[in-house]
């Protein structure tokens, strides 16, 4: 008899120092079935992913292919046992084409050389076969995240693999593609294809997937069959508890103008046209703005321009009634603006600085922290750093003097938060700040963000969660491809709405 | 004009040859700032060769001979940048730099070294080849042929093919683009990279031979190569990392060096009375401003320089 | 607990600089035996006795005092080395600078007759001028500095040869001697001659160098702009962000890098040790040793005084290797070993730090048994 099982994990554990990252996980995937992963950031699924994927050992547990025990060491082993993965992150070359990073690794050959004619017809039949539209020859730099994604999936199937992992597909795609997606996925079950789908979006897990396993914090749950289940129950598996992810705010009162953008562009790095284009809005005092959009529709570029990292193109910025288009990066922070970057790494923090001295980083140069002579007040530093490590429970290993390159990825959060917010700005720029963090420490933020906007000072939030946009601000701003599309609040919107404005299907003329 | 053509095809060549060698590493992933030491040491293998393998031999086995032996100690000279680049992820500025200054330290230690025993007076660091030399050239009309010349014109046409038509180049180019992507579809970074460096070290010792034997028939090795290596990576980064284009820019700064060799025989640049130092300083000037308006644009590939470290995914 | 040792930072430098001289020096001699066997050993000791090889003690006094002398320029590099650095860039160009510097105290000494302090400052803005080049071509046309660097230091030894030939001996190829024809620019001596059996290469030179690294530290250490290049080097992006003005930080680094090796060019020709020879074909070494010794003294201005005096010390030592069987260059040969493994330093520091964890986790598991034992014990 065959064995019913594609693959199966069977106890796995994974240590990395300091945690256990996998902790006796059992996971068994049907033939011709879509199984979902779900777990919070953190949870152990793209580890577990990776051991699968012979990118790590585990120290305990087995891994059986069609009943029968199998060891995977690397890529390699998992691409022979027909294991592919469309990897969060896209592993494509940039420069190449669509049918190189497809042959790429199993290329076909004559003497060395490479035969790209019969693998461009074998690519084309299969990208009839199950309906992944791609042009072959055009550059993975020139195309959509969507076609990159479908290029991915070409990959997998080029290489005849039976099992396909999808860690997090939908996160860098619009709602029509999402659908797309899923249709696709469907019909590659149908052919027989076994695929695990890691997500945390339940509204599309209880679409697609047949059954779903639930990890949390590396410990394995259960499975449930989906149709036997509903949002609410896996909803609390995947956090423990039932959520309230409410934010508890009284009605805002909005003041004066502190922020007003006027027909703002921004050039793209990626292509010729503007990445921002012809924004205006406003952002009044003691009010929650939300900048709500799908990753990539020019939010970055935005907040560049806004907070001066990138010269603009076109239009001006007025912060507290002055015209600061062209004011250089400093002069926008002391008048009074704040930023939260997104990529904390980037540009966040001096990873090799320690904490303290990261802690001044937007203040080092004030008479508090540096004397007239030009040498820093050591004291003040650290005792301005204590102050902060204590106000927002900024964890280390050895206080102020800790390597922030040592810092665990929400303690470092936590300290570009308080440095940012302890400025005590007029205008604070949050983008995605709770981006990694767990669910305790992303209520923290909201409610800082609060406190904020109660203080009478003007929030300005660029986030991806729906969630959050739902329950955070007082207004929320749609940016669809470089525009504001809409202009929506949030107690009387819907995540439906909201979601067709985020795909373009909808836009108003908004005037903020 | 003749002698013009005839330096400027022969300093073409060597840059030529460096050039691709750095395009090889750099499109695998590692910056190879060593390349002016390579050039040394491959010039090193080479001149020993011509040293002593006896002129009885045929010119065709004294050609073959030189080369191989250029391009064995290019090779063996370039396993210290992977060893230190690929497995240890060491700095490769650092690691270039210290293998430029070793080249030129060792070379001249080891040819001082032999000198002084064959004479114990003779504690230069020269070697002579005037001899061995003529194996390489062929005179036609007053021209002189340089074997190099050919062999810089094959080495490209190999250099092209091989990033462009063959499985090897597309695995190559894609570790120096995106390493994460190779590991990922079962492509060895590190053995990628090595072929990158290795190859790097087959033309830039092919280079360093090629280099010292261009005008003269001698070489101290106390000299090195005057910063060939270094041209060799502007002409590169002129080139867009692209053989194609490399080989346009080689011409463009082997004709300026050539310049500075030659100058003496035009009489309208003697009329100018311009001292020889800045006909010697114009390949770096020349190069400084080539990159001056070429480097804001850059078509590096975009991992080179940063250790592939398998842990991090 | 007893802090363990190994874990702090400078320790962990010095032991990495360490190992990388007792390896370059092993390396050294295996070199040494392939050459010729008999000799390596001595050879190799009298590379690191250096001046002690000297019978007689007021000579090796003399002999200390000249290894000082051209220590003072090579500190001067690889500050000059060390400080952009910690901003990210590789200063190459010190060699060049160090050049730049060198052609303008003879040409302001002996052509135009300066006195020491006019002569020093006029080096110091030279080579500024000439950092500067490096820092604009690599803040505004995003030229890789050790390239540019490169081709500077041929331009300036070029244009340096040229300048200089213009106060040349009629009979040789090298510069006028200072000491006789320009006595006004030989750096004072403070005395300090006697103290090294009168050699009269001992200037102000040697003390003002030491201060310069001194100064070097609490500039990078204790004031703002030291701050401000330190993250610049460590994140550009996150300098960017906290307003800090990147460009005029390359730029001023630069500057800075190219006063401090010019005024290593300056501290060694305006004793008249050395004279200039306006025919040689090869940048100066001392730039380049600059970057051994910064890097030997784990890039720590202090670290690099000691480092600096090492690497000229086998420098000079090689002068005393049994020329009949070896090349004084060996010392060379060593220095670039000893640089390529420095090249090692992060993963030397690595293995101590991977070392240390792996020991401590070891023990923390056998306290956490024991621990479990103990209460199993209680238990029962």
């Amino acid at each position: 008899m065959e064995a019913p099982y594609a693959i199966e994990m069977l106890n796995i554990t994974k240590r990395f120092p300091g945690i256990v990252a996998n902790d006796n996980i059992t996971l068994q995937l049907k033939k011709g079935e879509i199984h979902a992963l779900l777990g919070e950031n953190g949870a152990g699924k793209s580890t577990l992913m990776s051991v699968l994927f012979g990118l790590y050992q585990p120290e305990e547990g087995v891994i059986k292919k069609d009943g029968e025990v199998v060891e995977i060491r690397d890529p390699n082993d998992a691409n022979a046992l027909g294991i592919g993965m469309v990897h969060q992150h896209f592993k494509l070359v940039e420069c190449f084409t669509v049918l190189d990073n497809i042959i790429m690794g199993v290329e076909p050959t004559k003497y060395g050389f490479l035969q790209k004619k019969e693998a461009r017809e074998k690519v084309l039949a299969l990208s009839e076969k199950y309906g992944l539209r791609v042009d072959p020859d055009a550059l993975i730099e020139d195309i959509t995240v969507g076609m990159q994604q479908r290029t991915e999936i070409l990959k997998m199937l080029y290489r005849e693999n039976e099992i396909l992992i999808f860690d997090e597909p939908t996160a860098v795609l619009t709602p029509q593609e999402i659908v797309e997606l899923m249709q696709i996925m469907k019909n590659l079950a149908a052919e027989g294809k076994s695929i695990l789908f890691i997500s945390h979006k339940l509204a599309e897990i209880m679409a697609v997937a047949d059954r779903c396993t639930v990890l949390r914090k590396g410990k394995y749950i259960g499975t449930v069959e989906t149709k036997n289940s509903s949002m609410e129950e896996l909803s609390a598996m995947m956090v423990g508890r039932d959520v309230n992810f409410h934010v508890e705010k009284k009605p805002a009162q909005p003041g004066d103008t502190v922020l007003e953008i006027e027909h703002m562009s921004v050039a793209s790095k990626l292509h010729k046209k503007d990445a921002v284009h012809d924004v205006s809005l406003k952002v009044r005092k003691g009010e929650i703005v939300c900048i709500a959009g799908i990753d990539g529709n020019g939010q970055s570029e935005f907040v560049y321009g806004l907070t001066g990292l990138e010269p603009l193109t076109g239009g001006r910025i007025l912060f507290e009634g002055q015209d600061i288009t062209r004011a250089p990066i400093r002069q926008r922070s002391v008048k009074g603006m704040s930023h939260i970057p997104e990529d904390r790494h980037k540009h966040g923090l001096v990873l090799d600085y320690t904490l303290e001295d990261n802690l001044v980083l937007q203040r080092y140069f004030e008479p508090e922290f540096t004397s007239k002579t030009g040498f820093l007040r050591r004291d003040n530093i650290r005792s301005y750093a204590e102050r902060l490590i204590e106000d927002y429970d900024v964890r280390s290993g050895q206080g102020p003097v800790t390597m922030a390159r040592a810092m665990s990825g929400g303690n470092q959060q936590k300290a570009i938060i308080a440095r940012e917010i302890d400025k005590d700005p007029e205008l604070l720029v949050a983008v995605q700040p709770t981006r990694g963090l767990d669910v305790g420490a992303i209520e923290f933020v909201h409610k800082k963000l609060v406190e904020q906007r109660d203080a009478g000072k003007a929030v300005l939030l660029i986030s991806l969660e729906l969630d959050e946009v739902m329950d955070v601000p007082d207004r929320i701003l749609v940016m669809y491809e470089g525009e504001i599309v809409g202009e929506l609040d949030p107690k009387k919107t819907t995540e439906d709405e909201l979601g067709l404005y985020m795909a373009g299907a909808k836009r108003d003329e908004v005037s903020a | 004009m003749l002698l013009l053509i005839q330096y400027t095809l022969i300093f073409s060549s060597v840059l030529l040859l460096v050039a691709l060698g750095g395009c090889f590493s750099e499109h695998s992933g590692v910056i190879n700032l060593g390349l002016e030491g390579i050039m040394v040491i491959g010039a090193l293998g080479g001149a020993l060769m011509m040293r002593f393998v006896p002129l009885t031999v045929s010119p065709f086995v004294m050609v073959v001979l030189v080369i191989l032996g250029a391009v064995v100690l290019g090779v063996a000279y370039s396993t210290l940048l992977g060893v230190a680049c690929i497995n240890l992820k060491a700095d490769q500025t650092i690691v270039g730099t210290a293998m430029n200054m070793l080249g030129t330290a060792a070379a001249t230690v080891f040819v001082k070294a032999i000198n002084t025993a064959a004479n114990p007076d003779d504690v230069s660091s020269t070697i002579q080849y005037a001899e061995a030399k003529k194996a390489f050239l062929v005179n036609i009309g007053g021209f002189e042929f340089n074997w190099f010349m050919l062999i810089a014109v094959i080495a490209l046409a190999i250099a092209y093919v091989t990033l462009y038509k063959t499985k090897f180049g597309l695995r190559l180019m894609a570790c120096g683009e995106h390493p994460q992507a190779a590991d990922s579809v079962g492509i060895n970074v590190y053995k990628m990279r090595w072929a990158g460096v290795l190859i790097s070290g087959v033309y830039g010792g092919l280079g360093g031979i090629c280099y010292i034997l261009a005008g003269v028939s001698e070489w101290r090795f106390e000299n090195g190569v005057a910063g060939f290596g270094f041209l060799a990576l502007a002409v590169m980064i002129f080139g867009q990392w692209k053989p194609t284009r490399i080989a346009l820019a080689a011409l463009l700064f082997g004709l300026f060096r050539a310049l500075s060799n030659v100058y003496f025989g035009f009489d309208f640049l003697v009329s100018l009375n311009i001292p020889g130092s800045i006909y010697n300083m114009m390949p770096y000037v020349i190069s400084l401003l080539v990159l001056a308006f070429t480097s804001k644009n850059s078509r590096a590939p975009k991992a080179e320089g940063i250790p592939y470290d398998k842990g991090q995914r | 607990m007893k802090k363990n040792l190994l874990k702090n930072n400078a320790v962990q430098s010095l032991i990495a600089s360490l190992i990388c001289i007792v390896l370059g020096l092993f390396l050294g001699y295996i070199v040494l035996l392939f050459i010729n066997p008999s000799g390596a050993g001595g050879a190799i000791l009298a590379v690191i006795k250096n001046f002690l090889n000297s019978t007689r003690a007021n000579l090796r006094m003399k002999n200390f005092g000249n290894t000082l002398v051209k220590t003072a320029p090579l500190l001067m590099c690889s500050l000059s080395v060390l400080f952009a650095y910690k901003v990210g860039l590789f200063n190459i160009g010190a060699a060049g600078q160090y050049v730049a510097g060198s052609c303008a105290c003879l040409i302001a000494a002996l052509g135009w007759g300066w006195g020491w302090l006019p002569c020093l400052l006029f080096a110091c803005v030279v080579g500024a001028v000439y950092g500067a080049v490096v820092g604009l071509l690599k803040a505004y046309c995003n030229v890789n500095e050790v390239i540019s660097g490169i081709m500077l230091n041929w331009i300036g030894l070029y244009t340096t040869n040229m300048i200089l030939a213009s106060v040349k001996e009629s009979t040789s190829n090298y510069t006028l001697h200072v000491a006789n024809e320009a006595p006004q620019a030989i750096l004072p001596s403070l005395g300090l001659g006697k103290l090294f059996n009168n050699n009269q290469y001992i200037t102000l030179a040697i003390p003002l160098s030491i201060l310069l690294a001194i100064a070097i530290m609490i500039v990078l250490d204790k004031t703002k702009f030291g701050y401000e290049l330190k993250a610049t080097g460590g994140n550009k992006n996150a300098a960017k962000y906290a307003g800090m003005a990147e460009k005029r930080n390359i730029i001023l680094t630069l500057m800075i890098a190219g006063a401090l090796a010019a005024l290593g060019g300056a501290f060694l020709y305006q004793t008249d040790y050395e004279q200039w020879s306006v025919t040689q074909s090869s940048v100066p070494g001392m730039g380049f040793n600059g970057i051994a010794a910064a890097f030997l003294g784990g890039l720590n201005p202090i670290g690099t005084i000691f480092a600096s005096y090492f690497i000229q010390h086998i420098t000079n030592g090689g002068a005393y290797v049994d020329l009949t069987k070896y090349s004084s260059q060996i010392s060379d040969l060593i220095s670039s070993i000893i640089i390529y493994l420095c090249g090692f330093v992060l993963f030397i520091k690595y293995a101590i730090n991977t070392g240390i964890a792996r020991r401590e986790e070891k023990q923390a598991r056998k306290v956490q048994a024991e621990a479990a034992e103990t209460e199993k014990g209680g238990d029962a």
